[in-house]
């Protein structure tokens, strides 16, 4: 895993989730050029957390039981709200402009402002708990399903479509407005059309990316494609262009460093203005050019920079059949204890292997799957604590873990694994960080160890413990399979 | 030689000769023209012809745009009476490029095109023939060398000759020019100047330009009116003149 082409290849897990940012990235910048041209860039930071206020709304509605529960997923409503909530502060803030008083800026910020404090409120109002909604409002695309991608390749291409269509009569109207007039009249329509477009692509964003993502799509690639571009159809191209490039490297980064997309892709995008500016010192083609050598080298060293991931090797190639698989060590600041509904105790129980008050953990499911695959490996397969009841988990760290199994007088090989991180995200995904590594005992050389971290998405859960299952399969499969 | 709001002498055909010439293209009776009621200019009187080189003079903030405005229908009249018996499509208008926003990364061609856009639908692709055309008005104006250059790169006078080119694309009647020969080199300067005579002997075009300058105003135009103080009237210019 982890190499570009395999991250960006339609056979990938994350791969709607990577199209799905890159459609994002496409078309968000082509109506965010004309918020900056226009100089209205702040409407492209309200809008966002207004329909983000419109989230929290709608949740803590439902919750509260103001309102009746639907059948709809929690996005679809979420999504709802950010729509209500996003038109309905477009005709608020468009209603002030034509009356003219106070400066726009001013209402903006203001509007901002209020947005943001309701946000909260209504995320602390809440009963359902904060963390789910907080997680619906960071819009983790990575989440996104099948049907959501199909909702927003639909919105967003009519969006695209739109504003191909028509873009000379948004630029007529973006850059003058008295020539607009005098040759299609009085068109406010053509105001309107551009705001409504802004407006479906924040609402459907911001749930399904979250504000900070939309906001960053909206505004940062048209601000890098500017120094770089000196005609209308260059700029609007180049701005879809590096709108993709963010979407992709900063998706790119995110699955390699774990880190969370939006803010990766924002700190990425703001580069991408730096390296523009420094550019454009240049020239125009020069600094086009030179933009797309480092994109190419950039995709070319990330191709290269695939490290070989070795698989658990063969018994038979390392000489030594004896093998202790340690306790998987928990170094979370969670129990990661399964739910009590996880069928797997009802089976192990039913069994009469664990008592009824036993409850699972990841690190139970983990090793039990280690130690199948193991044994498929040609192992001899060892637990510690049968020959000692003290041995507990084993360190990651080789020297540690070497002289506790020293110290328990065991000899030949240990498995030894810790995981650092697992968290279930709304059932769709984990968050993964964990060690692995196969030691000989006797010299305590390393024979193999592996890194995990990433997020591991569990599209077909339907609870914590289910997700949490089919993750541990999956690394499995990825510490044996590659 | 002066007399104020006087409508026979301010465009009249009478003066001219031209007892035949058509309706005028516009012509204001009494209008008070400004802004929220606070009027600039007064009972103004005027009428424009096909083939009037008309110069507009006065000082800064005398109201000279305003009246511009008011002719396109940009701005309401507080009173009297506008007519124009042309559609606002046939209005080639060219403002202070000053009055454009640098922020937008405009080629030349980008600006001229725009001049078609009343004729070309959404959604179609921008015709061949409008591209040529665009080719066309900048040879007019001397400028298709620019043709590819980014419009806020040029200089004042490039960028006021890139607007003219624009107007023309839009095959005006009436061409309306807000200041075009300030701030302008005086290559520039003279070549703006023969294209709007020419625009009015050659093509039948009736032309209204503003400056503050009365002296350049004077050297241009065939007839003149000045505004100063809310107050227009005219005088006579340097065909009159020269007739």
């Amino acid at each position: 895993m982890s190499t570009f082409f395999e991250i960006v290849s339609p056979s990938y897990l994350l791969f709607p989730a990577l199209l799905g940012t890159m459609i994002m990235g496409l078309v968000c910048p082509l109506i965010g050029s004309y918020l900056v041209l226009r100089r209205t860039v702040f409407l492209g930071l309200t809008l966002p957390q207004i329909a983000a206020a419109g989230v929290s709304f709608t949740f803590w509605l439902q919750q509260s039981g103001l309102v009746p529960q639907w059948e709809q997923s929690e996005r679809a409503i979420g999504m709802l709200g950010s729509l209500l909530f996003t038109f309905f502060g477009m005709g608020l803030l468009g209603y002030l402009e034509q009356r003219g008083k106070g400066l726009a800026e001013a209402r903006l910020a203001a509007a901002y402002a209020l947005a943001g404090g309701l946000t909260i409120l209504f995320i602390v109002f809440n009963p359902a708990g904060q963390i789910e909604v907080l997680n619906l409002l960071k819009g983790e695309v990575i989440a996104l399903s099948q049907g959501e991608l199909r909702l927003l390749a639909a919105v967003f291409g009519g969006v695209l479509l739109a504003m191909v269509a028509f873009h000379r009569e948004f630029l007529l109207i973006s850059f003058d407005r008295d020539l607009a007039f005098l040759l299609k009249g009085r068109q406010m329509i053509w105001d309107v059309l551009l705001y409504l477009l802004a407006g479906l692509i924040i609402a459907f964003g911001v749930i399904l990316a979250g504000p900070l993502l939309i906001f960053g799509f909206l505004v940062l690639p048209a601000l890098a494609a500017k120094p770089l571009a000196n005609r209308m159809t260059s700029f609007l191209l180049l701005s879809s262009v590096l709108g993709v490039i963010m979407a992709v490297f900063g998706f790119y980064s995110s699955v390699r460093l774990d880190l969370p997309l939006g803010p990766t892709d924002v700190t990425l995008g703001c580069f991408l203005i730096f390296l523009a500016y420094g550019l454009s010192r240049i020239s125009t083609r020069i600094g086009v050019t030179v933009l797309a050598l480092l994109c190419a080298a950039a995709t070319l060293s990330s191709c290269g920079a695939k490290t070989t991931v070795a698989t658990v090797p063969e018994a038979k190639a390392i000489h030594d059949e004896q093998l202790w698989l340690a306790k998987v060590k928990n170094s979370t600041a969670s129990t990661l204890l399964l739910p009590a509904i996880n069928p797997l105790r009802s089976l192990a129980e039913m069994a009469g292997k664990v008592s009824s008050d036993y409850r699972q953990s990841v690190m139970d499911l983990l090793r039990d799957d280690l130690k199948i695959e193991l044994e498929h490996r040609g192992f001899r397969v060892l637990l510690p604590e049968e020959k000692d009841a003290r041995f507990v988990a084993f360190p990651t760290d080789t020297g540690a873990a070497v002289r506790v199994a020293r110290e328990g007088k065991l000899s030949g090989l240990t498995f030894v694994g810790e995981i650092r991180r697992w968290e279930v995200e709304a059932q769709k995904f984990v968050r993964v960080l964990a060690d692995f590594k196969l030691i000989r005992i006797d010299d305590g050389t390393v024979l193999w160890e592996r890194h995990i971290q990433r997020a591991i998405p569990t599209p077909s859960a339907t609870n914590v413990g289910q997700a949490s299952t089919d993750a541990v399969r999956e690394i499995v499969r990825e510490l044996f399979a590659g | 030689m002066k007399s104020e709001h006087d409508l026979d002498k301010v465009g009249s055909a009478g003066e001219r000769g031209l007892k035949t010439d058509p309706l005028p293209l516009v012509s204001l009776h009494n209008v008070n023209l400004g802004y929220d009621s606070q009027a600039v200019l007064q009972s103004v009187n005027l009428a424009i012809y096909p083939g009037d080189l008309f110069g507009l003079a006065g000082p800064n903030g005398s109201g000279k745009t305003t009246l511009f405005r008011a002719i396109l229908g940009l701005l309401p009249i507080l009173g009297g009476s506008l007519s124009r018996n042309c559609s606002l499509s046939n209005f080639g208008y060219v403002p202070q490029s000053a009055a454009l926003d640098p922020q937008f990364p405009l080629s030349v061609a980008e600006i001229v095109e725009m001049g078609a856009y009343g004729r070309v639908r959404s959604y179609q692709v921008f015709p061949k023939e409008e591209k040529q055309r665009a080719g066309e008005v900048l040879d007019q104006v001397g400028i298709r060398h620019l043709i590819k250059r980014s419009f806020f790169s040029l200089s004042g006078g490039q960028k006021q000759r890139v607007l003219i080119a624009r107007a023309l694309m839009v095959m005006p009647k009436i061409m309306i020019l807000d200041e075009p020969l300030s701030g302008v080199d005086e290559e520039s300067r003279r070549t703006i100047a023969d294209v709007l005579i020419k625009l009015t002997r050659e093509d039948g075009l009736a032309v209204f330009f503003s400056s503050h300058d009365l002296t350049m105003v004077q050297r241009v135009a065939d007839r003149i009116v000045r505004v100063d103080k809310g107050k227009m009237w005219s005088e006579e210019g340097k065909t009159s003149v020269q007739r």
